[in-house]
């Protein structure tokens, strides 16, 4: 090392700035270059093409292109398909109304009935593992109770309360709405349940201090502070039925169909290619209008624990 | 400044307050057995280092956990086991508790509103006395923001009103001012005495902080391992401490551990491994194991050729550190003792490190403690 | 929370304890049904229960097609885990550590196939596959399966980098390490658990996905295809064995891998 390792001069600056720059860049690109593209080719570009077809039609089986938002117009004025579209939301409404309804008092005692942050956990464990069962299993367990002879109408008859086997129970807009809310209570659950975590016990004590009965520690500080949970929850359940085709095709009957089954049925039967993906633009766009509802909720609400 | 006199209903006592829980290790006592009084109308602190008991001592007398022995009575009544709505005692929260989602007013107005109080006070009064309360605070502009909208120190001051507004007898502080900066914390201390004084309210303070538990206090207990070390008013802790712990914590203090060698008419002289020491007056007999303390601005440091005859220890500055209006000086003895000297910057002479020098300690600086 | 510190209660929990207990026997109950089914020797799927028997699982075991079927829900598996894990990790290490143009828009589209519907997910890959003359086959499920999942990845690992924290990469950085010698030396270790964890589920999901595998499968089947077109007709008490094995398989991985995920992120 010569004793005159010099200070470097401006230009000299720069350029190992520069240099510096590049290096990071280049690290960056590194890490980064590989996810980033395959983002834009297997998850952007999928929705371009998607796009680009629902702006065509089919004619005898084959695609053509064409720029109109005529396959848009059809789906939500000709039937069938406002009419599944209609359903399809009634089910998902539902669906989320109901899988909250049920997942909170699940969410309230997993919160604040255990002592331990093991029993906490494994509670939680409990929770979401029908969630990460598997979806096709899950769907089809329900007709083997729902079903003639399934278990509620074998046991009813074998305990003399029926002779005939209750047909009200399967292929309806029920059995749907019953299987999707089973599918769907752990994710709404969970999400209640981070909320109702993040509350802090100080709030709960001081309310208590002040003389606040237990309901009324319930009813105005911990229901409150919860609704961003149950909403975010409502939200993605209804996101996620809405699109749903397992369960409608399993123990729907032919009455009630879904948005996603009409996908299915254009991409086969049909051959409608175009339609298709017309409708699932539709339902990637009411995907994200209910994010950003639910952004726009979390901001004004302005909960901040 | 209130006075320990026998009041027939204090404002709180306890009596032999305990807290064990279970530990693989055994039974931990988090508070063993503490016995205190506060007389209406004075603000006391409980002091000490973090895991001393003070946080449970309060919760338990906020009624946020319950005492596994002992009793405590408020005015007189005995509410040991009544939930912490039923006590009329307020809580301050170390993170102030505020509800994030609703306003400033309605905030402060909560106490008020809630169910039982609703009989007690109508709706316009309510309202009245919290816009009371908050402009008591200065915080009336803010009446509808909300809490992550304010400052630290506003937030403070949103919590004391709500807790005020109830108009509660007690108040109880957990280490509330420990999340403010510094100028901030001195400002609030004085607006909490102040407060305290004209409301005429009882105020337990806890914190870990001397300075704070002087500036604010009529009396202060230091805790200590769950027990009560000392309790009195502050120039009594710090002129008349009673262990060497009480002594440690409440300010910089040298420790000379000696034995009683000479008693003469009321004086004690003690040997220590620096020399001899003269306590007048002193209490004690001869052979008894003793520490001398003395604080480090009550000593002296003189050039070693002007030392004083008596309690003089000769030393050598080993560091010297200037902190504004006071230097603080480290010096290490011909034993080997470390010895801290304070001096005001006024004073003058300097000594640098290095240089020998002598410490004088003047015998009314001087306390014993017996072992 | 300290464990000296009890836990507040505020509100009384009867009614809701009550609830919770029979919303769990709501949420395990089809799946014991179920699988108490594939031991019955009834012929007919339902009740009533005829007698015990392990002829189903041998039927199950036994037949070629569901043996290829099974084949190919592991080779799916397995490839997604292949595709998924590693694009997963390079880019939560990348989202970690740098800020570029565009990181929102990005962290947006990778998690798009977690709340879209899986139909949307499978037929906007679908058109492309079409669009550009790609024939299908496994190897298309395996990038349907592998792209939709990266986010599973993605959010283990980030979410376990954050919570590691940077001082470590700096330091290593500091002590002069190059970036494989800290990737190598200090990242991976510190994510090791969490990786398991999202090659587990991402396994599971994929294995058991239907939506997007119909969609982008040339002629082979999985074993969730096989037992989709066995339910849509009114299939044999076959379907509650081949059912029971899903659901044991997914269960068992996805329990290893939230055990693994949880078991630093307790750890301060």
């Amino acid at each position: 090392m010569s004793a005159e390792a010099a200070v470097p001069g401006i230009r000299e600056r720069s350029t190992i700035r520069r240099n510096a720059r590049l290096r990071h860049s280049t690290v960056a690109v590194a890490w980064l270059g590989l996810p980033v593209a395959w983002v834009l080719v297997f998850i952007l570009a999928p929705y371009l093409v998607n796009i680009y077809f629902s702006l065509g039609s089919s004619e005898d089986y084959a695609f053509n292109p064409g720029f109109s938002l005529a396959n848009y117009q059809r789906i939500v004025t000709v039937q069938p398909y406002a009419s599944v579209l209609i359903n399809s939301t009634r089910i998902g409404a539902l669906t989320a109304l109901i899988a909250c309804l049920i997942g909170y008092p699940v969410a309230l005692t997993t919160a604040f009935g255990l002592e331990s942050s093991r029993s906490r956990f494994v509670v939680q464990l409990l929770i979401m593992l029908p969630w990460w069962a598997s979806y096709l299993v899950k769907a089809y367990a329900w007709r083997t109770i729902l079903g003639s002879k399934g278990l509620i109408n074998s046991s009813l008859i074998h305990l003399g309360i029926i002779t005939k086997p209750l047909g009200f129970l399967l292929y309806n807009e029920f059995s749907v709405v019953l299987t999707l809310t089973y599918i769907f209570t752990p994710l709404a659950t969970l999400s209640i349940l981070n909320q109702l975590e993040r509350i802090p016990v100080s709030l709960i004590e001081a309310a208590s201090n002040f003389g606040a009965t237990r309901l009324e520690v319930f009813t105005r500080i911990v229901l409150p502070i919860s609704l961003p949970g149950v909403l975010t929850g409502a939200i993605i359940t209804f996101a996620l039925s809405f699109g749903d085709f397992i369960a409608p095709a399993l123990l729907g009957g032919s009455h009630s169909l879904m948005i996603s089954s009409v996908i299915l049925a254009q991409l086969g039967v049909a051959n409608d290619r175009a339609m298709a993906a017309a409708i699932a633009m539709l339902i990637v766009a009411v995907a994200f209008l209910l994010i950003i509802l639910m952004k726009r909720l979390e901001r004004s609400s302005a909960i901040q624990v | 400044m209130a006075e320990t006199t026998a009041h027939r209903n204090p404002a709180i006592r306890t009596v032999n307050l305990r807290r064990t829980f279970a530990t693989p290790a055994g039974q931990i006592a988090a508070v063993d057995g503490v016995d205190i009084t506060v007389d209406d109308g004075e603000f006391v602190c409980l002091l000490g280092p973090s895991g001393c008991g003070k946080t449970t001592v309060l919760r338990m007398l906020a009624g946020l956990e319950e005492p596994s022995d002992g009793q405590i009575f408020v005015h007189g009544e005995n509410v040991t086991f009544r939930s912490t709505a039923d006590r009329s005692v307020r809580m301050m929260f170390q993170d102030f508790a505020l509800f994030p989602h609703m306003t400033v007013a309605q905030n402060v107005l909560f106490g008020l509103s809630i169910r039982r109080m609703r009989e007690k006070v109508s709706k316009t009064d309510a309202v009245k006395r919290a816009a009371n309360y908050l402009a008591m605070v200065g915080l009336s502009d803010y009446h509808d923001r909300r809490p992550h909208q304010l400052s630290g120190g506003q937030r403070q001051r949103v919590a004391l009103a709500r807790a005020l507004a109830t108009d509660p007898p007690i108040v109880l502080f957990d280490e509330s001012l420990s999340a403010l900066d510094a100028g901030l914390r001195r400002q609030m201390q004085s607006e909490l005495r102040r407060l305290q004084r004209d409301l005429g309210k009882t105020f337990v303070f806890v914190t870990h902080d001397q300075n704070e538990a002087m500036t604010m206090s009529d009396r202060i207990a230091i805790m200590h391992k769950g027990k009560i070390a000392q309790y009195g008013t502050p120039s009594e802790i710090y002129d008349h401490p009673n262990s060497v712990y009480v002594a440690n914590f409440m300010g910089t203090t040298n420790l000379l551990r000696g034995r009683v060698e000479r008693v003469e008419r009321g004086d004690l002289a003690i040997r220590t491994s620096t020399g001899e020491i003269f306590v007048s007056p002193g209490d004690g007999a001869v052979g008894d194991e003793v520490t001398v303390m003395f604080r480090a601005d009550g000593a002296r440091l003189r050039l070693t050729a002007e030392r004083s005859a008596n309690n003089s220890v000769d030393t050598v500055v080993t560091n010297i550190a200037f902190l504004g209006p006071r230097i603080e000086y480290e010096l290490t003895a011909n034993d080997g003792t470390q010895i801290q000297v304070h001096t005001p910057a006024t004073e003058g002479r300097r000594f640098l490190p290095g240089s020998p020098v002598s410490v004088a300690v003047p015998s009314e600086a001087l306390r014993v403690l017996h072992h | 929370m300290a464990s000296s510190k009890q836990k507040f209660r505020p509100v009384s929990l009867h009614i809701p304890w009550t609830a919770t207990v029979l919303i769990f026997a709501f949420l395990y109950a089809p799946i014991f049904v179920m699988v108490s089914m594939s031991f019955n020797t009834n012929h007919s799927v339902g009740l009533p229960y005829t007698g015990v028997t392990l002829h189903w699982y041998a039927e199950l075991f036994g037949r070629t097609d569901m043996l290829t079927a099974m084949a190919n829900s592991v080779i799916v598996g397995v490839g997604a885990v292949l595709l998924a894990v590693p694009l997963g990790l390079l880019a939560a290490i990348g989202l970690d550590r740098y800020e570029f143009v565009g990181k929102e828009i990005f962290r947006s589209l990778v998690m798009m196939p977690l709340v879209l519907p899986g139909v949307v997910t499978g037929v906007a890959l679908l058109n492309l596959m079409v669009m550009t003359h790609v024939p299908l086959s496994l190897a298309t499920v395996i990038v349907g399966q592998g792209t939709s999942l990266t986010c599973i990845t993605i959010g283990e690992v980030f979410g376990r980098l954050q919570q590691v924290g940077r001082s470590q990469t700096e330091a290593a950085f500091n002590l002069g390490a190059s970036e494989g010698e800290v990737f190598w030396h200090v990242t991976l270790p510190n994510i090791r658990s969490a990786l398991l964890a999202s090659a587990l589920m991402t396994f599971s999901l994929a294995a058991d996905d239907l939506a997007i595998t119909f969609f982008l499968t040339g002629r082979d089947n999985t074993l969730s295809m096989v037992l989709w077109s066995m339910l849509r007709s009114q299939g044999s008490p076959i379907v509650n064995a081949a059912g029971t094995v899903m659901i044991i398989l997914t269960l068992g991985l996805f329990s290893t891998a939230l055990t693994l995920s949880f078991s630093r992120r307790a750890r301060p």
